[in-house]
């Protein structure tokens, strides 16, 4: 056995994602991607359209088989070892391989897929999200489906959700729903969630880790909090325009008339001195949010 | 893992229409039919009783009609083709296969579930309709009419030939990327040998040379052909050891090849792109072939140098379409409802 990597904090298995690369049609999807996941956490896999978020999932949950590298759960190689996939569920956003399922006959095939399987567990969560039995999972509502599949993911038991753009397509009040039970389900239990999303405002309020993905590659990683502390965002307006030397040392997030708002390195005083140099008009921070970051780290116009 | 309960099932759930329209075809070929060719045969005798001349005898051929032969062994052949594509083909289709090789088992459990699905259905039908339709003629006045017929013939033959056919369409959908490719290659390759045969015997006689006697096709020929094997054309000793084992290189190929499969290319025609020059330059051989032999045989018999000639236009003519044809087809992608990569 390939024992490569250690347990986790706590004993609990942790998820590393070793080196992955993945070539299609000899076009590098993913390059070298490589963190770890630790059980409790939850992870935002943040990128743009045809970045590799689904590719990168897809590998995590044995779908695809990477060009190169591998992942581990508990050391043991999740394509060399299937069985210990029992500790992954992967989420996609389409409920088109359960649709013709009824919920009795999908309880059965997952008590005997996942041994783990709490089937009281789910039985409490679908009367608490009004969810009555049905004979056809594909006639639930689109909402219903999503929160269908969320809650037998986490009846599986399995300590690895993978969720593909999970809220896309829901409306407010279902989405809150599917958050909500998200959050708890992961302090309750110590899971670790990977959630790919283009929704960062939802990401935001839930996620402790956020992994940048740009072209393939892992273009940063942080945790939340600390991504937060390395930005500052602030609002500034000129009697005329910006200096251009000051324009190009600057990530410059929105500009209407001779207001701009700003993203600059916090801490970095001489830029701060520069920019007090240039009196402006007007200068106030303003709270950082993952969007902004997002669209200063990955929004370039030659991006998309 | 070969009979893991959830594999079955979401395998049964996934094909189980085809499942009972195969019981629906194996109780009228031989049940249902037993019943009607008894009813006829009696009908024949009587009518015979009035005349001198004829005595009414059932021939060796009306029992194998019922049992390994006939119009529904192609109905079943075609059944288990669709079967097999519906396993597989319709799974990559779909984005069931994500689901499917996100589970936790290995990828030649996933394999052997859907072997071991498909060869205990084509058996059990098999067999529950085989004691009845054999108990039908055995207690009938034609008794005697069995003892025309050998066990390999009507028995172990069409079982196995089914079972090997079955074997040998799931290992077309190993290499192929979606249903409608798994299905018209499991024909072509189920009549690959056959139809070789054929165009080398017209390429030769249009071209008045001859590399070897042209008449019906040799035993051999029957004997490489898969599809011969579920229209009940083996029933001899060498036939059946053949279909064993040839059912054991299906499911051992089969495995190996599913275990590599790239999923990244579900819904493309195949799976393995290395495979694309040589299924382009086998096909586009094929179809060329195919139209010097349709084109040539509108002319005529006498004129040969007009026959040379319209066959050499014809294969030139397909040879264009099959590679334009052929070029789209290798660069298709058909999922439904995905949103892939």
């Amino acid at each position: 056995m390939d024992r490569t990597v250690v347990q986790g904090n706590e004993g609990y298995a942790a998820m590393r994602v070793q080196h992955i690369s993945k070539h299609i049609h000899h076009k590098p999807i993913l390059v070298d991607i490589d963190f770890s996941v630790e059980p409790g956490s939850i992870i935002g896999i943040v990128g743009r359209n045809g970045s590799g978020k689904t590719t990168l999932l897809r590998s995590l949950a044995g779908i695809l088989t990477p060009t190169r590298g591998s992942v581990y759960i508990d050391g043991l190689d999740i394509f060399k070892h299937p069985e210990i996939k029992k500790q992954i569920i992967f989420v996609p956003d389409s409920t088109e391989a359960l649709k013709n399922y009824s919920t009795k006959e999908l309880i059965y095939l997952y008590k005997n897929i996942y041994p783990e399987f709490d089937t009281s567990y789910l039985f409490s969560l679908m009367k608490r999200f009004k969810l009555s039995q049905i004979s056809k999972i594909g006639n639930y509502s689109k909402g219903q489906k999503a929160l269908f599949t969320l809650i037998t993911a986490f009846a599986t038991g399995a300590s690895y959700i993978l969720l593909d753009e999970p809220t896309d397509g829901l409306d407010v009040i279902v989405k809150k729903q599917v958050l909500q039970l998200l959050v708890e389900e992961v302090s309750d239990r110590r899971l670790a969630v990977l959630i790919s999303s283009h929704r960062l405002d939802e990401l935001e309020f839930m996620v402790n880790e956020v992994i940048f993905i740009k072209k393939g590659k892992v273009d940063s990683h942080y945790e939340l909090d600390t991504m937060k502390n390395q930005y500052k965002k602030i609002q500034l307006a000129f009697a005329g325009k910006m200096p251009e030397t000051l324009e190009n040392e600057l990530e410059v997030l929105d500009k209407t008339g001779k207001v701009y708002t700003v993203l600059i390195p916090r801490g970095s005083r001489p830029l701060e001195e520069k920019i007090s140099d240039s009196r402006p008009l007007f200068y106030e921070e303003l709270p950082m949010s993952l969007e902004d970051y997002f669209v200063a780290k990955l929004g370039g116009p030659d991006d998309v | 893992m070969m009979f893991n309960k959830a594999l079955w099932f979401q395998n049964y759930k996934q094909s189980k229409f085809l499942i009972w329209i195969l019981l629906a075809l194996f109780v009228v070929q031989m049940p249902l039919q037993a019943i009607l060719s008894v009813e006829s045969w009696q009908e024949r005798a009587e009518r015979t009783t009035y005349s001198e001349e004829y005595v009414y005898e059932v021939q060796a051929w009306d029992v194998m009609q019922i049992f390994s032969q006939g119009m529904f062994t192609i109905f079943l052949a075609a059944a288990i083709v669709i079967f097999a594509s519906l396993l597989i083909g319709l799974e990559r289709n779909t984005r069931r296969s994500d689901f499917t090789f996100s589970l936790p088992y290995s990828r030649s459990s996933l394999f052997l579930a859907k072997w071991a699905l498909g060869t205990a259905a084509i058996s059990i039908f098999f067999i529950m309709n085989f004691l009845p339709a054999y108990l039908i003629i055995y207690q009938s006045e034609f008794r005697e009419a069995l003892s025309l017929v050998s066990s390999i013939e009507i028995f172990w033959a069409p079982l196995l030939g089914y079972i090997f056919f079955f074997s040998f369409s799931l290992l077309v959908g190993s290499i192929t990327g979606e249903m409608v490719s798994q299905i018209v290659l499991t024909f072509i390759f189920g009549f690959l040998p056959i139809i070789i045969f054929t165009l080398i015997q017209e390429f030769m006689q249009v071209h008045d040379f001859f590399l070897f006697h042209i008449g019906s096709h040799p035993q051999w020929i029957e004997y490489a052909t898969p599809f011969f094997y579920a229209a009940g054309s083996i029933g001899s000793l060498p036939g059946i050891i053949s279909a064993v084992l040839f059912t054991a290189v299906c499911l051992w190929s089969g495995t190996v090849l599913y275990t590599k499969n790239n999923l990244e290319y579900n819904g493309e025609f195949l799976m393995f792109k290395k495979m694309n020059p040589v299924l382009v330059v086998i096909l586009t051989v094929l179809i060329s072939f195919f139209g010097g032999m349709i084109v040539s045989s509108l002319a005529p018999w006498g004129a040969a140098a007009l026959r040379i000639l319209s066959y050499w236009i014809g294969f030139t003519t397909f040879m264009l379409f099959a590679l334009l044809i052929i070029r789209r087809l290798i660069k298709m992608n058909i999922i439904f409802s995905g949103r892939a990569v």
